[in-house]
């Protein structure tokens, strides 16, 4: 209850206290129905006041969420006055009420025709405005007269109002809206002499084109350009963003045309309000795209941006914020607007955390060897600050100075030394981070200052900062004189430490034992034991093998993959992905900008959802060349890694000196017993000069293999996997050589099987090959958990006329499994499988496998609920998995389901009309004929095709497996997405599955 | 293909109280049910402080909002081209105009007036595309009248040339000239030149950055208003120029004006001409960085040093530059403080200063409520840090300042006279010019 009511309350109470003498049980009649009794006698009053006074305490009522709808025939009595305030309030109730009321609201419209024509403006404004609100589809009709008059009318004010209107009866009913002409009315609005009913028009129209993405409705050419670049100068604030939005979206033909817009533009670079400023900003950065660079004006302009940009930044931190999220983008895509301004990006003591972020970001995107100096003295002080997750970023701030700008790089070491002394845990921790990138930045140059590091190696207690100087002991072993002292110093506890000061542990101590072989044999023994025995994880215990394996066989083909020349880590870290940068750059001043994601990553539903690119330059070529293209030459200069080519694993396990070699299923558990053995005992010779080891085979490679992430960061999250790459080809990559024999499934299927190539394929059912098809994307039908460790994922498909389920079967158990098999239990069009389950060789842990499992129709029948259904029992040596999955019933759609026009013509006479099922196909965006080429790859046969006033409509005829025919008819409007698909079917049961079919096909 | 631009469909507008109560809520686009009053309130509240609170989401409702007099004036959108510069200034914009109209933004005004507000709503958003902000075009239609929650008093004018404390905390509002309603009282204008200074300045006493933020307000309360003329300094000039001769020239680098302001007469005399609307708006914005005319109000002479008996002793003169009729007040500095610290003692040099530790921020705060120009002050903070070390001495600093110059302006800027066109029906409206500097961000390394 708000202090209005309650005022009202207690007052009401007063004056009965003292008015009458009342008994205990009246006081506390002011109960909910009392309150609705009493409003209902004030708003049947004579008086014009008290009337007044009535609404307003409804409307109270209304706002702190009370249900004062029983009033609604009281309210409405109050309409016809022609006192503008009672009124204004009497609409502002009807409008909330309306829709749960719409019986009581036909009430009110006779008063709402009245009212647009009464002679005062604000009335017809405020009757036209009112009704579109009022979302009541019995109401739209009684609409149309009033609003076509209202749209002509003599006062710009109820022609704005009824431009909005229209948007408004749109999104009620939208053919009402076309039928009626409305659109055209409205396109002439764009011309209107008042700027105000332009805008409105323009924002009217742009949202209804919206639902009719191929409608030409709001037609950018240079003529209606001209004309909003002319109201632009003239309407509010609020228009003109409505207007600089809209030319946002407009391509220009030319650089001319793209430079005369700029012009008109640029103006409002310096309107004071900052959403027309952001507004102004997209466009020209946009149209910027298609000056040629060495344009005179194109530099100007790049002067012209910087100040309304900086500008920004002395609103208030909420503003700040949203600006400073721009400018991040602005700057990614062309640093030099703003290269000059670095001061305006320095912290202030007292701006909030999420601005001070910000700006660090900012700053360092700016960094540049003419501003290094301030720079570096600016984040030195921010790295004293109190906050700690801004000092942390303060002090990675330092180290990609030193990484972007060479020649700082030796002031950035020093000032991280500095920093180091301050003792404070986590900058220590912090700079080791940043200090690792910086060695690999620049190798064998600041190797001095390794013993400083050294000093702080007992106050690491975080992952990273531990697993760094882990590195760096491996790295620079031969100039530590205790290196093997302070890696065993590690290992004690190594069952405690993170995965990640593990596998770094790991390599170092290999290194180090390249490196300085004699003394340390104890020790690399000892952490290939922890690794491969004690460990549970598959990705050490993998790395750890490999080790072992390496160096026992070949010592020296070990040295060349452990030690192996690194790749060079790029500079400049955390940029957004170009592609995304682009499409950002089109949304700068949205909300996109803010959350730095596409609108189709937040935004449900259909509005609005649309990838928008820059437009290519009409100049030279290199201006779309952003200083990141460096990055993916890193990702493929990764060194090729060496190992043997033999089948490893089965090595490995013969490596095993001891006579114990048993066949069948290689286990974990025998690799214990080769710990004792002194395994490296041989390798050790060849390391110190035996060369008659074979000569190395390059690393096979296997479509198994995801490609790896190109490599953009050298920050530490990213950094283990690339120093990966560079010690080993990547862990991925040995999983696939030991994987190798997941070769071995059956030759005829290798091609769709194998995972690489089959999402190839898959993608060619919608690309390469319109003809083929649709099979579904993989689903999860059997997680891991369900089945001791076992986990199914498959879809299913109709190639080359054979139905198959397709498989990838995932070993997440710590042991192999084998002896597969699999049953189906009797469904509804009688699928079982035509031959034994291929899974030939065992899949071992962490390792998938892909099985083809080519199933026939004519198995035992049993109606299953829904019709689709299939329970599946997979077996394999551990126990037997049950599981269920719905097949698309597509893929049971014959090659010969084409019937004869007259058959069908008959036929679907024949069938009586109540087995016809309607459905309603939404947001499909193929015209007819791509719809009809779509659903004949899945044997969807358009039989005939029919064009009834713009309207297609499509014959098509389906058969199934067990000889049931469908007939479906498809309608589709031009410009409309949403299709109609009646169907046909002598069994109406298939019906649904059918429907689903249709839209997994079009959709896909 | 046109996509569109929903820079503007803002779906519903709500004012809640701090305790989350609706005091206004309007659909305009029946998009979102009023359950989003209560899932803001929820998300706003479980915000922490270094959660930008700019926009939030859920699902695909987008939540805008400020605060500003202890409320929440919320919009919601689903667009997700929903510019949130687009929404917050028109959110501000509806404070600016309760506040215009209702004399103030808060709880208690907008009770009162919710039809009124509900009026203007109406005006201001259809079908949530802004309409109109600007009182002069929304008078015309709002028919609601205001109740004040005081009457006007001359009391509150006495209280005007002494920008309150809490203006220090929201940059938003620094002067509201009076809280009283637009309709009624006496025909008044008033001008204010209102300056926020950010400087950093390292341990020797070099000026690092120097920059002036400033902003010319016009608040009308005129019945009808003609033309109005503003004249600044004769010598004012905007953009760097390379002839700056020995004569404290005012010099902005960058200067915006409402798009209200007729410049005709800038060039020649530096005339701003405007016919005001009602209100408070802000004509001219203009900033100044680096070379400032004069020197930074204030300087710090720090001496940190170790005790015998461990303690960490801080020695602090601190003069004010500015010239000696001036005053500043409010003054405070902080200054941060190694970890750690437990307790402090201090020996300031007049007794209405004082001084406070505050450990879980780790700073020192040093008030100083008045400090004339050219003075100097003096203090000495002993603070007992367990495990004092010589890098913890590093942690000391920087200070920051906070302090208001009432009747100062950094740049220099001055409104040489303000003249009213004559006004047929009333006496002479009564005029003021008022100015104020305030600490945006005053930063003193050590």
């Amino acid at each position: 209850m708000t202090a209005n009511m309650q005022e009202w309350a207690n007052q009401l109470c007063e004056n009965r206290q003292f008015g009458s003498k009342m008994t205990d049980s009246k006081y506390f009649t002011t109960t909910k129905k009392g309150e609705i009794f009493e409003l209902k006698a004030e708003l049947n009053s004579d008086k014009k006041e008290k009337k007044k006074e009535a609404v307003k305490k409804v409307i109270a009522s209304m706002t702190v969420g009370k249900d004062v709808s029983a009033l609604f025939p009281d309210v409405v009595n109050c309409m016809q006055t022609d006192n503008l305030e009672l009124k204004k309030l009497v609409y502002l109730y009807l409008m909330n009420y309306a829709k749960s009321q719409p019986d009581m609201a036909i009430m009110a419209v006779n008063t709402f025709v009245k009212d647009c024509e009464d002679p005062n403006p604000l009335i017809r404004a405020l009757a036209v405005r009112t009704m579109g609100c009022i979302r009541v589809d019995k109401i739209t009709e009684y609409l149309c007269e009033p609003l076509r008059k209202c749209l002509k009318d003599e006062d710009p004010y109820v022609r704005k109002t009824a431009a909005v209107c229209v948007a408004k009866l749109h999104d009620i009913n939208a053919q009402l809206v076309e039928d009626q002409g409305f659109l055209d009315t409205l396109k002439d609005l764009i011309s209107d002499s008042n700027p105000m009913v332009v805008a409105n028009a323009v924002a009217a129209l742009s949202e209804i084109a919206e639902s009719h993405p191929s409608s030409n409705l709001l037609d950018l050419n240079p003529q209606t350009i001209n004309k909003l670049l002319t109201a632009l100068n003239e309407c509010t604030e609020w228009g003109q963003i409505f207007i600089l939005d809209c030319l946002a979206n407009y391509t220009p033909r030319d650089d001319r045309e793209s430079q005369s817009i700029c012009e008109r533009v640029t103006p409002r670079l310096s309107h004071a309000n900052s959403a027309v400023v952001l507004s102004a900003v997209k466009v020209l950065m946009k149209f910027m795209e298609m000056l040629p660079k060495d344009l005179d004006y194109y530099g100007t302009l790049l002067k012209k941006l910087a100040p309304p940009l900086v500008t920004l930044l002395s609103a208030e931190p909420e503003l700040q914020y949203v600006a400073l999220r721009n400018i991040n983008l602005i700057v990614q895509r062309r640093p030099e607007i703003l290269k000059h301004e670095m001061k305006v990006f320095f912290v202030k003591y007292n701006d909030p955390i999420y601005v001070k972020l910000e700006k660090l970001d900012i700053m360092i995107r700016l960094a540049s060897q003419a501003n290094i100096a301030q720079v570096l003295a600016e984040l030195k002080e921010y790295a004293t600050e109190v906050d700690v997750d801004f000092v942390r970023k303060a002090v990675r701030a330092i180290g990609r100075c030193a990484i972007k700008v060479e020649q700082s790089a030796e002031r950035c070491v020093s000032t991280l030394l500095d920093l180091i002394q301050t003792k404070v845990n986590y900058v220590v921790q912090e700079a080791i981070v940043v200090i690792k990138d910086i060695f690999r930045k620049y190798p064998n140059k600041y190797e001095s200052v390794i013993a400083t590091l050294c000093e702080n190696l007992d106050s690491l207690d975080e992952p990273e900062a531990r697993a760094a100087m882990i590195w760096i002991v491996g790295e620079y072993a031969e100039r530590i004189d205790n290196a093997d002292e302070l890696l065993e110093s590690f290992l004690e506890g190594f069952h405690d430490e993170s995965t990640q000061v593990q596998l770094q542990l790991l390599t170092a101590i290999v290194k180090l034992f390249l490196k300085k072989p004699t003394e340390t044999q104890e020790l690399v023994q000892q952490v290939l034991s922890l690794a491969t025995q004690d460990s549970d994880n598959p990705d050490l215990r993998d790395r750890g093998y490999i080790y072992w394996r390496l160096l026992s066989t070949d010592p020296v083909a070990a040295k060349e993959v452990v030690l192996a020349e690194k790749p060079l880590i790029s500079e400049e870290t955390d940029l957004i992905e170009p592609t995304l940068l682009e499409e950002l750059i089109c949304h700068i001043g949205t909300l996109a900008s803010v959350y730095h994601k596409p609108p189709s990553a937040f935004v449900e539903g259909s509005r609005g959802v649309q990838h928008k690119r820059l437009p290519g330059s009409a100049g030279s070529g290199e201006s779309v060349e952003s200083p990141e293209s460096g990055s993916t030459a890193v990702a493929s200069g990764v060194p090729p890694a060496v190992i043997p080519s033999q089948d490893l694993l089965g090595d490995l396990l013969n490596l095993d000196l001891t006579p114990t070699t048993t066949t069948g299923p290689p286990a974990p558990s025998s690799a214990v017993q080769m710990g004792a053995m002194d395994l490296l005992g041989g390798g050790l010779d060849s390391l110190m000069g035996d060369e008659s080891e074979p000569p190395p085979v390059p690393l096979r490679t296997d479509t198994h293999q995801s490609p790896q992430p190109p490599h953009h960061s050298p920050s530490p999250p990213d950094y283990s996997p690339t120093e990966l790459g560079g010690d080993l080809g990547g862990s991925p990559a040995m999983t696939a050589g030991f994987g190798a024999p997941a070769a071995a499934v059956p030759p005829s299927f290798t091609a769709p099987v194998s995972g690489g190539l089959d999402d190839l394929f898959d993608l060619g059912g919608g690309v390469g090959m319109p003809m083929g098809a649709y099979v579904p994307p993989k689903m999860l039908w059997l997680p891991a958990m369900k089945a001791k460790g076992l986990e199914i994922s498959g879809t299913f498909g109709r190639r080359a006329g054979v139905v198959q389920m397709e498989m990838t079967l995932t070993n997440k158990a710590m042991s192999v499994m084998t002896d597969f098999a699999i049953q189906f239990n009797r469904n509804s069009f009688g699928l079982a499988p035509a031959g034994p389950l291929q899974v030939l060789t065992p899949v071992s842990p962490n390792q998938s496998i892909e099985a083809v499992l080519p199933l026939s129709t004519v198995g035992p029948v049993m109606k299953m609920e829904p019709l689709n259904n299939l329970q599946v029992a997979v077996k394999n040596n551990i126990d037997v998995f049950y599981f269920s999955c719905q097949y698309p019933i597509s893929m049971l759609f014959v090659e010969d389901g084409k019937m004869e026009r007259q058959v069908f013509l008959a036929t679907w006479k024949d069938i009586p009309n109540e087995n016809e099922s309607k459905f309603q196909l939404n947001d499909c965006h193929l015209n007819s004929d791509a719809a009809s080429g779509k659903l004949q790859g899945s044997n969807i046969f358009t039989i005939a095709k029919r064009t009834v006033e713009g309207q297609d409509m499509l014959y098509q005829s389906m058969k199934l497996t067990n000889g049931i025919w469908v007939l479906a008819e498809l309608r589709a409007q031009a410009g409309n997405p949403n299709y109609t698909v009646s169907l046909r079917c002598r069994a109406p049961e298939v019906s649904q599955c059918v429907f689903q079919s249709y839209e997994a096909v079009l959709k896909n | 293909m046109y996509v569109c631009f929903g820079s503007m469909m803002i779906s519903q507008v709500f004012i809640l109280s701090s305790k989350g109560d609706r005091l206004v809520y309007k659909d305009f686009r029946g998009e979102i049910g009023s359950e989003a009053v209560t899932l803001f309130y929820d998300k706003v509240t479980a915000l922490s402080g270094d959660q930008p609170p700019v926009v939030m989401t859920h699902k695909s409702i987008h939540f805008v909002h400020v605060w500003q007099g202890g409320l929440y004036l919320v919009a919601t959108t689903t667009a997700a081209d929903s510019s949130p510069f687009a929404i917050i200034e028109f959110l501000n914009r509806l404070a600016a105009l309760i506040k215009d109209y209702c004399g103030a933004l808060t709880e208690k005004t907008v009770q009162m007036n919710f039809a009124l507000i509900y009026e203007l709503l109406d005006e201001m958003l259809d079908y949530g595309y802004v309409q109109s902000t600007s009182c002069d075009v929304l008078k015309n239609f709002i028919q609601t009248e205001a109740i004040s929650s005081r009457p006007f008093s001359l009391f509150d004018l006495a209280n005007v040339g002494l920008f309150g404390a809490d203006t220090q905390q929201s940059k938003v509002a620094p002067s509201s000239a009076a809280t009283r309603p637009l309709q009624g009282g006496k025909s008044e204008i008033f001008v204010d030149v209102i300056e926020r200074m950010s400087v950093v300045m390292g341990a020797n006493g070099v000026l690092m950055k120097a920059e002036v933020e400033g902003e010319v307000k016009v608040k009308c309360f005129l019945p009808s208003c003609s033309e109005i003329r503003i004249g600044l300094n004769e010598d004012f000039s905007i953009g760097g120029s390379q002839l700056r001769g020995y004569g404290a020239a005012v010099r902005v680098d960058e200067c915006s004006f409402h798009p209200a302001v007729r410049l005709d007469d800038f060039d020649a005399h530096r005339i701003l001409r405007l016919s005001p609307s009602q209100g408070e708006q802000s004509i001219m914005l203009y900033r100044l960085a680096d070379h400032l005319p004069l020197a930074p109000p204030f300087r710090l002479f720090p001496a940190i040093e170790k005790d015998n008996a461990g303690r960490l002793l801080m020695f602090f003169k601190l003069r004010c530059d500015l010239p000696p009729k001036s005053t500043a007040v409010n003054v405070s500095a902080s200054i941060r403080v190694p970890k750690g610290c437990v307790s402090l003692s201090q020996e300031l040099s007049s007794p209405d200063q004082s001084a406070e530790l505050q450990p879980q921020n780790r700073v020192v705060v040093w008030n100083v409520p008045r400090f004339p120009g050219g003075t100097q002050l003096s203090a000495v903070f002993k603070l007992d840090v367990p495990a004092l070390t010589s890098a913890s001495m590093m942690e000391v600093g920087p200070v920051g300042l906070t302090f208001e110059l009432p009747k100062v302006t950094a740049s220099g800027l001055h409104v040489r006279f303000l003249r009213l066109a004559p006004m047929q029906h009333r006496g002479p409206a009564q005029r003021w010019v008022r100015y104020v500097t305030h600490s945006d961000s005053y930063a003193i390394r050590i």
